[in-house]
């Protein structure tokens, strides 16, 4: 790893700072959840959803797995990986038409 | 990470020594091979649990003549179930964070911190499977989207329970030498690696198949 990746390590305060940013953000999810069962979001609440789950994964991803610390070179490859297995599935799931779960 | 290593960046092969005192690793990337390992294997994780999602996205929303999770799925649970999971990975990264710092007592708190939250996620989904077979009478084989959630939480599951004895194993470690060495110390890096990517699987399960599926 670099040496000025090093320097940039969050302290135990942003750490907790972290958690609590990723649980209000579960909170928020599920209670977007009761407000599409009680009044219907007509679809909102999907892009919603994965809206704040997709930040709830950069936040893991970049500050607990301190993957935006380390060598660009991780990054590449676990993004690599990720975006394969999306383009992968994604033409998988087009082609038997299953997106209708998000409208 | 990797605070506890000396890596000599630009070294043209493979190197290692070895010594008990001092361990020193050189490698041609820059990156310890063992770091660099598991990184490679968690990208490969996408692909396992990616052909689980796609599953459960083609078959979860579909009707059958017996139950379907969609049917029956407990939110306020779950999503307790994944609170636990979420501030396991902060116990996990403060473990991180203590043996850094030179915290051995700290370290071994949150190592163990880590694997009672892990196992407490663990005894929930163990309870609402249990739930769903006994009480609400969906099987593994009732129809294909009980067959799919089953084997996508199941199997995350069971990637939950390796990383709890890898954390107990580590736990063993810094009892039995009074703290973790240089060399274990990366062990505890791989292992929290491995621990915060089963949790960012479960943001994803936890949102499409829960949330988004019994919508």
């Amino acid at each position: 790893m670099s040496e000025t990746a090093h320097a940039a390590h969050p302290s135990t305060r942003d750490y907790v700072r972290i958690a609590i940013f990723l649980a209000v953000l579960t909170a928020i999810e599920v209670a977007l959840f009761y407000v599409d069962e009680a009044f219907d979001m007509n679809g909102w609440d999907g892009p919603l959803l994965i809206g704040l789950s997709t930040i709830k994964f950069v936040a893991v991803v970049g500050w607990f797995m301190h993957l935006r610390f380390e060598d660009s070179f991780l990054s590449r490859f676990f993004g690599a990986g990720f975006v394969l297995a999306m383009i992968l599935y994604g033409i998988v799931l087009a082609a038997f038409g299953a997106f209708a779960i998000f409208g | 990470m990797a605070d506890t290593f000396e890596i000599e960046e630009g070294a043209d092969a493979p190197e290692h020594d070895t010594g008990d005192d001092h361990h020193v690793v050189h490698e041609s990337t820059g990156i310890d091979n063992r770091k660099l390992g598991m990184w490679v294997f968690l990208s490969s994780e996408f692909m396992f649990f990616g052909a689980f999602i796609s599953n459960y996205l083609l078959y979860g929303n579909r009707d059958f003549d017996s139950v379907v999770p969609r049917d029956i799925y407990d939110i306020p649970f779950t999503s307790i179930s994944s609170f636990v999971l979420l501030m396991s990975s902060l116990t996990m990264v403060l473990a991180h964070h203590a043996l850094s710092t030179g915290d051995q007592n700290g370290t071994k708190t949150w190592l163990m911190a880590t694997a009672l939250l892990g196992s407490v996620f663990l005894g929930g989904q163990v309870f609402e499977f249990y739930e769903f077979i006994t009480v609400k009478d969906m099987t593994l084989t009732s129809n294909p989207a009980a067959s799919a959630f089953y084997m996508l939480t199941g199997f995350h599951g069971a990637h939950v329970a390796i990383g709890i004895l890898m954390l107990l194993s580590l736990f063993g470690i810094t009892r039995r030498q009074g703290g973790l060495s240089e060399k274990h110390g990366m062990n505890l890096e791989l292992v929290g690696l491995y621990w915060h990517f089963v949790d960012i699987i479960w943001i994803v399960i936890f949102t499409i198949v829960y949330l988004l599926g019994a919508a």
